[in-house]
């Protein structure tokens, strides 16, 4: 009876031990992913001397101007506007957003719907083509912008994304397994046409799947770097990751300013996300989990 | 289907199908024009002319400016004015225009980092300083005015012999190491020649001949001088004798330094006349064969040679490793790479190299390091700057310009890209806006394309009238049946049949004026060259593989880790008897930097990393200040430091996300397995390996396969990272460590001004399409429903069986 009783408890230390391990384990792996975060805001409130003399993990309650003055040297910049950055970048990605989700859904509903020939054909192939990067094409798409005089515009980054193939999987996945064609039916006995049941009908039970779809469109979208580098030339058309990638220089350099810069530029992803993390975070379960 | 069961609709639901085929018309469309036909184009691309690329391949919209910038029509006509209408001044104002703007291009005059370390400099005025400041801010170099430039130039006059070498002599000779280290990295793309061998230049006919001159000994006093110094070097009788050696080899850093030497000497005899060169014929095949064979990897195996650029603009402190830099500087000098650095003078009977810090680096280096002198980096870089400044506010063009009173530099662009208002702008202040136009250039087309007919016209009328008799005397010698005539006459016939046919081509399509620019942007086709080359030329293939391999060096290097730490966190994330609380948030956190800009990342650490001696110091320079190592450490300048801070940063951004498809993966297993385990009595880690991990299998391979796919689209944080990551060795070349596919494909087709190689960068594109679409097939059949591919097998199967009963 002792004898167990020493062994549970002992089991039970042991457990305790190994969970504070874990714990340790964890929060430090949690702290590690957001630490550079911190550091960086904490950072934009400083000047450049003390950011560049002490390792500093605080805001500066001593001169809380500073980060103004910060701000100010920020806007004087020449390559760096983060009004115009913002501006191009918001545009872009929610026109993204939106011709991805609704093109992605009519796409998906259409595949799911109707029972045309080569459905089943059209539908391997989006699969196909899902994983094809688009980077590979980019010496003929830039000279495809070229000829239809859309270079240096928005265009390029926005149209494309009607025809996204790994949104089109997703949703059909999403119809596939939580759509009934009862509705459809219903719709149709009623009389409504086949864009009306689509758009007011259909379209509203497809939000879940949508607004996942969605947010990933708008951050691939306000993320990406390396057509836009190619894209975009003038100063006035940059979107924010340019206008961020133009913020080195290692010498001389006004850290707090750098780090002020680069802290605004992650502000509104980081709103995104706070607000739609749950989403996020079950849409990327859901892509993994493909059984 | 349920819509059968409905009344009536079943001839309806067959008109239904078509608005499947409308609603995925936009789809297919879309994807057809952005995707599909740019994938085509760029297939077709892999067959383009290496050279066949130009400005106007790329998109230089406006065709007017691109003439006025390329086609130089003082080439075309000797007389402007009166060919073209225009006075011979004003048009010399375009072409310093453009000068005066390639200089700008070149030099960078408003070089963010340089113009800062001048603000920062102390001892220059406060009112310059502005004015670079303004400068800067409006990316207009007209705010720095005459006398502040004058003043930028006094304070550079002030400086010691010492210095001026140290800033000026390190720079030109880092970039010509570089150019033979890495041609591909300066934009000089070697031609596929034949490969020259040492063999060809010992026993070349010009080998023999010098050796003959060697040994008559006619020389003058001062190159009797230097051939007594080399001969002395080399340790042979004479220097005739050390070439016809049986067994002297070209690979010998002493071959070249005596042929350098010899052939180019920087040497003055006792009255302090330059010494006379003694030509060496096979100087060129000797410099071909050793810049392929022997040299790169030399010179990459200098220990200072990645420092070398940091050296000579100041940012890394000389007196860290001067003994080894001033040893390499040695070495170079044994191998005759040095002799434009090196002066030698006549010392009594003998050379000896001159001991004055103005023309010899080596000695510079030396009394740098005896003398303890202070290199100071914001002095050095504010040197560099001014010589920056004065490549283009003393150029030629623009000297020109501004003596005619023109503001020329309100009008160039200092950023790269070029604007084509404020060229338009300075048209038409030059008032040749209106003059030289489209319209003109296609008059003066049409007028060039008349010459030729007109020249060709004379060709035909001179020549058609020697046909008959040079056909008749071919007759008459076939008949004579004397061999040497026949030939003759059928040389004579053949020739005139060409000019003739030549001109009558002219005059069927004649070439005009702007055809001498635009032939340059016509596609060439030339099959598979592009890839023959890509896979025949060393350079070549090494860089093009040598990306491969860095991207996916550095694509494992993260992933495992990444893997390792996703399946111990998911295991504890989802073990019941652990119980985690705060799971969400943590999850939440963990993920946070896979959705942050990529860019913004790479910069964050671009900053953390930097190595700076001056005024500001990054994060990992205090961190290291801190445990005591005062002088700190370049990651950048090391090659796998840099890689594996690109890995690190990898692995920080995608470890939340590994985790949560884990999680997921693991959730989805279902419990009925856990229980009877449990059951069995097997504990947590047997439950582990003998039930989780083999379930997780196929996920495992999924990540595995999305994240190489990921991976080898590399692009964001290698590139922002560092944008001149330090060399390292692959095969033989020195390829830039973190050069992925995708940064080679975008230098390739959109980097270098003037060598952009689309052929190239297209096919790299497809062999970079073609493993990711073999990746994708394994994905594709990950991602099949298995059930129905089983069930559509077996259906198969037993219609097999049916059949063969």
């Amino acid at each position: 009876m002792s004898y167990n009783q020493r062994k549970l408890q002992s089991k039970s230390g042991s457990i305790a031990a190994y969970s504070a391990m874990v714990y340790i384990v964890v929060i430090f792996f949690s702290i590690l992913a957001i630490i550079p975060f911190w550091y960086m805001f904490m950072n934009a409130t400083w000047d450049s001397f003390n950011v560049s003399s002490r390792f500093i993990l605080w805001p500066n309650f001593k001169n809380p101007g500073q980060l103004f003055t910060n701000w100010k040297n920020l806007q004087e910049r020449a390559t760096f506007s983060f009004a115009v950055g913002f501006k191009n970048s918001f545009i872009i990605s929610i026109s993204t957003t939106i011709l991805s989700t609704y093109f992605s859904a009519l796409t998906a509903y259409g595949l799911t719907i109707y029972q045309f020939k080569g459905r089943k054909t059209l539908f391997t192939l989006i699969i196909g083509v899902m994983m094809v990067p688009t980077a590979v094409n980019i010496t003929g798409f830039y000279r495809l912008m070229l000829a239809m005089g859309l270079l240096g515009t928005k265009w390029p980054l926005i149209l494309p994304a009607i025809a996204a193939p790994s949104t089109v999987f997703f949703i059909k996945q999403f119809l596939d397994s939580a759509f009934s064609l009862e509705i459809v039916e219903a719709a149709r006995i009623d009389g409504a046409g086949e864009f009306f049941t689509f758009n007011r009908i259909c379209l509203p039970l497809m939000i879940p799947a949508i607004a996942t779809q969605g947010i990933f469109a708008f951050l691939g979208s306000w993320n990406n770097f390396f057509a836009p580098s190619i894209l975009l030339n003038r100063t006035e058309n940059k979107t924010l990751p340019l206008m961020v990638a133009q913020l080195y220089g290692d010498r001389f350099v006004d850290y707090g300013m750098i780090y002020l810069g680069l802290s605004a530029s992650i502000v509104p992803v980081i709103i995104v996300y706070v607000f739609m993390q749950r989403f996020i975070i079950q849409g990327v379960a859901a892509g993994g989990v493909k059984e | 289907m349920a819509r059968g069961t409905y009344q009536g609709t079943k001839h309806k639901a067959m008109s239904y199908t078509k608005f499947g085929y409308i609603f995925i018309a936009p789809f297919v469309i879309v994807y057809c024009l952005f995707s599909l036909y740019p994938l085509l184009t760029t297939f077709w691309y892999t067959g383009a002319n290496m050279k066949s690329t130009t400005a106007e391949f790329w998109g230089f919209s406006d065709k007017e400016v691109y003439y006025d910038e390329y086609l130089d029509l003082t080439q075309y006509y000797d007389d402007i004015e009166a060919s073209v209408g225009i006075p011979q001044q004003d048009y010399m104002k375009i072409r310093n225009f453009f000068s005066a703007q390639s200089a700008a291009d070149q030099y960078e005059p408003l070089y963010a980092e340089g113009i800062q370390a001048l603000i920062n400099n102390g001892e220059i005025s406060q009112a310059t300083r502005d004015q670079l400041q303004q400068s800067l801010d409006n990316n207009d170099i007209s705010y720095l005015s005459e006398d502040g430039y004058n003043e930028l130039k006094t304070w550079k006059g002030g400086f010691t012999d010492l210095e001026l070498t140290i800033t000026g002599q390190l720079g030109s000779l880092n970039t010509k190491l570089t150019s033979i280290v890495s041609p591909e990295s300066t934009g000089e793309e070697e031609e596929t020649t034949d490969e020259i061998t040492a063999e060809d230049i010992l026993s070349s006919d010009s080998y023999a001949e010098f050796i003959a001159t060697l040994e008559a000994g006619e020389f003058d006093e001062g190159q009797q001088l230097l051939i007594n110094y080399l001969t002395e070097k080399s340790g042979a009788d004479s220097l005739a004798a050390y070439f016809s050696d049986e067994s002297v080899s070209v690979e010998d850093p002493m071959f070249y330094y005596i042929c350098a030497n010899l052939n180019s000497p920087k040497a003055k005899d006792a009255e302090g006349e330059n010494i006379g060169s003694i030509t060496v014929p096979f100087m060129t095949n000797l410099e071909t064969y050793l810049m392929k064979n022997t040299w790169p990897t030399t010179i990459s195996s200098l220990n200072s040679y990645s420092n070398l650029e940091g050296y000579s603009d100041g940012s890394i402190d000389l007196h860290s490793g001067e003994e080894t830099l001033y040893a390499d500087l040695e070495t170079l000098e044994s191998m005759g790479l040095l002799t434009n650095s090196v002066q030698l003078v006549a010392d009594g009977e003998t050379l000896v190299p001159e001991s004055d810090v103005s023309t010899n680096v080596l000695y510079a280096m030396r009394e740098f390091i005896d003398s303890n002198y202070q290199s100071d980096d914001v002095k050095i870089m504010s040197a560099m700057q001014i010589s920056k400044l004065s490549s283009y506010l003393d150029t030629m063009g623009r000297a020109v310009l501004k003596g005619q009173g023109v503001e020329v530099d309100k009008y160039i662009t200092f950023n790269g890209d070029f604007d084509v208002n404020k060229y338009n702008a300075f048209k038409t202040e030059i008032g040749l806006k209106d003059v030289l136009t489209m319209d003109k250039y296609e008059e003066l087309d049409e007028g060039y394309k008349q010459m030729i007919v007109a020249a060709a016209q004379e060709v035909v009328a001179e020549y058609e009238p020697q046909l008959a008799p040079a056909e008749q005397a071919l007759a008459a010698a076939e008949a004579s049946g004397d061999e040497a005539a026949i030939k003759e006459a059928n040389e004579t016939l053949a020739s005139v049949r060409n000019k003739i046919s030549r001109a009558q081509a002219d005059i069927k399509t004649p070439a005009g004026l702007l055809s001498k620019v635009n032939a340059k942007s016509e596609y060439i086709f030339v099959g598979f060259d592009n890839f023959a080359n890509i896979f025949s030329n060393k350079v070549r293939r090494d860089t093009v593989f040598g990306s491969f391999v860095t991207t996916a060096v550095m694509w494992i290097i993260g992933f495992i880790p990444q893997v390792v730490l996703s399946l111990l966190l998911s295991a504890w994330f989802t073990d019941t008897k652990l119980h985690l609380k705060g799971l969400n948030l943590m999850k939440a956190l963990m993920y946070l930097p896979n959705v942050i800009t990529a860019v913004t990342v790479a910069i964050f650490f671009r900053k953390i990393f930097a190595y700076t001696s001056g005024g500001s110091v990054s994060a990992s320079q205090i961190v290291l200040h801190f445990f005591g190592k005062e002088e700190g450490y370049n990651f950048f300048e090391n090659p796998w430091a840099t890689r594996l801070i690109v890995c690190f940063v990898n692995f920080w951004m995608w470890y939340g996300n590994t985790m949560i498809i884990l999680i997921a993966g693991i959730t989805s297993i279902s419990t009925s397995l856990y229980e009877s385990a449990q059951i069995d009595g097997a504990n947590s880690v047997q439950t582990y390996f003998r039930i989780t991990l083999p379930l997780l299998r196929p996920i495992l391979l999924f990540l595995m396969v999305t994240s190489l796919i990921g991976g080898l689209q590399m692009y964001d944080i290698p590139m922002n990272i560092n944008m001149n990551p330090a060399l390292i060795n692959f095969n033989g070349t020195m390829i830039k460590s973190t050069r992925t596919v995708l940064i080679y494909i975008n230098q390739q087709a959109f980097g270098m001004q003037d060598a952009k190689q689309v052929g190239i960068a297209a096919s790299v594109s497809i062999i970079l399409f073609v493993v990711t679409t073999i990746l994708s097939v394994c994905i594709f059949y990950l991602l099949r429903d298995k059930d129905a591919a089983k069930a559509a097998k077996e259906k198969k199967l037993a219609r097999k069986a049916g059949a063969g009963r």
